[in-house]
């Protein structure tokens, strides 16, 4: 990987492994890399230890999304979904286990994908992309059981609302859909650019980040962050950040955002923003928090750089992984 | 506290002792100084001094004794000391670890409340935004009492209307049957003419 590629590589997507010793990162060029956590947490960690221990091909296009499971590793590339082995990439061996493609109307052109997530009631992938419409897909028998229409533009983001069962997908159109995952009906739709408090008509109307933990949902994109009680179906708090957010999580008493902008904003569910920590890329696309392992918790941020930051504690970038 | 080795105590012994200085020294010194005074042939007063001397030393040698015994206890008890201190401080370095693993759970519970609060918060200024349900309600009451009201006064409105109306059917209709019996009056006049003029004209 020359100079060039490495000063044009944007990060798109990460997982942490189901142990929590690695982290997977997929980039612009269709590559993952996966990155021993616990050799460069060690003190005894030297610059060897913050490059990737397995590097490889995995689609011809970006790999805009990546997903863990117990056992498998999901990446989406090129309109199609690889299944990998943890076991088996961390013995070296870059033998996908398999590779499916959505129903696509059109054969002219393959949509990408943009979003998957896990629904954990009844053990299937929801896969969102540029064909306006979310494919589910279900794992055990491995065939896609159902498609969601509604959208009139490709979807950006998609999540899982536990306790209703329900999935939130957001989209270029500017519009937050809730489907039940049982009926695959549309339940409700919300355009969030028509709501004054959250609207940026000067930047856009697309919805390009969305989490919720069930009770709340975070949205923004072109609109501002927002907080939603999706009971109500109403926003709460707006947060005053002057860039498009690509990614929020929900973390404790606190909110971390990511987007446009070289830092991670820490914000309060009350809508003041409570720090602004910087980071090595210029603008960020993926934040994760890696939860699978006490020992090993950290923030990982990657964006356009081929430099990830990892934050060990929340308030300052420990080191950066790079690819 | 490692295990001191036996070339530490023989460097140590010979550092302090050198070459038979010391207590060693006096103990070979006084032995060879009394077979001297048992061989000696001198007179009463110098054995006599001689034994005085030696009795010094003795003295000298059994104080050194002492004070080294002393010193041994000493040391015991300061080790004993050290140890007592020592599983003190192990007992505080658990307790501690211990406490922190308390207060990092107290500090969870602590966000998982503040989190709750401000999401109270959140729904609470919401719910601000919408107006009271009480004054609510009472507008609502009141409109319904207005809707009340002017749902009688258009009843009566209604039948009001309608009475006039049925009035001035009646009016009308009596009207026109006036101007029927008028018309029929008048047609059987006239009938009543025609037939008197030809009756006389027949004449």
């Amino acid at each position: 990987m020359g100079p060039v590629e490495l000063l044009h590589m944007s990060v798109f997507s990460q997982s942490f492994s189901p142990c929590g010793r690695f982290l997977a990162a997929g980039n612009n060029y269709g590559e993952i890399a996966v990155f021993s956590l616990s050799a460069a947490l060690s003190p005894d960690a030297t610059a060897a230890n913050q490059k990737p221990v397995l590097t490889f091909t995995a689609h011809e296009g970006p790999v805009f999304s990546l997903l863990s499971t117990d056992v498998h590793l999901f990446s989406a590339g090129n309109g199609e979904i690889s299944a990998w082995s943890w076991t088996e990439l961390s013995k070296k061996n870059v033998k996908p286990l398999w590779t499916k493609r959505p129903n696509y109307k059109s054969s002219l052109e393959i949509p990408e994908i943009n979003a998957m997530v896990i629904n954990p009631r009844d053990n299937s992938l929801v896969v969102g992309g540029g064909d306006n419409n979310i494919h589910i897909l279900d794992l055990e028998h491995g065939v896609f059981k159902a498609v969601l229409q509604g959208h009139s533009d490709y979807i950006h983001c998609v999540s899982v609302r536990d306790r209703e069962a329900e999935i939130l997908s957001g989209g270029e159109d500017g519009a937050v859909r809730m489907w039940d995952s049982r009926s695959s009906q549309c339940v409700h739709c919300i355009e969030v650019h028509k709501y004054e408090s959250c609207a940026r008509p000067h930047i856009g109307k697309w919805i390009s980040c969305l989490t919720t933990d069930s009770d709340w949902m975070l949205c923004g994109g072109g609109p501002s962050l927002s907080l939603w009680h999706l009971r109500s179906l109403s926003p709460t708090s707006v947060f005053p950040l002057s860039g498009c957010q690509r990614q929020a999580a929900f973390y404790q008493d606190m909110i971390l955002a990511v987007g446009e902008g070289a830092f991670v904003s820490h914000c309060l569910l009350g809508g003041e923003v409570k720090a602004q920590i910087p980071c090595t890329p210029q603008s960020l696309n993926t934040l994760q928090l890696n939860t699978n392992s006490t020992e090993h918790r950290v923030l990982t941020v990657g964006g356009s750089s081929d430099h990830i930051d990892v934050f060990t504690n929340l308030s300052y970038k420990a080191f950066s992984l790079s690819f | 506290m490692g295990a001191v080795t036996d070339d530490e105590v023989i460097r140590k012994r010979l550092l302090i002792d050198g070459d038979g200085a010391g207590d060693d020294r006096k103990i070979n010194v006084l032995l060879k100084s009394f077979t001297k005074w048992c061989n000696s042939p001198a007179t009463p007063e110098e054995g006599f001094t001689q034994y005085q001397r030696m009795l010094g030393t003795l003295a000298q040698c059994e104080f050194s004794m002492g004070k080294t015994l002393m010193v041994y206890d000493m040391n015991l008890r300061e080790m004993e000391n050290y140890e007592k201190i020592y599983t003190n401080i192990e007992q505080n370095i658990t307790s501690a670890h211990e406490k922190i693993a308390e207060c990092k759970k107290e500090i969870q519970r602590a966000k998982r409340i503040r989190k709750n609060r401000q999401e109270y918060d959140a729904l609470a200024k919401v719910i601000q935004q919408h107006p009271d349900r009480h004054e609510t309600l009472k507008q609502l009451e009141a409109l319904d009492k207005e809707l009340q009201q002017l749902s009688h006064i258009k009843e009566n409105v209604d039948a009001k209307l309608e009475l006039r109306k049925k009035q001035f059917h009646v009016l009308l209709s009596t009207i026109q049957e006036l101007q029927q019996t008028l018309e029929n009056d008048e047609k059987s006049d006239n009938d009543d003419n025609s037939q008197e003029s030809p009756a006389e004209n027949g004449e």
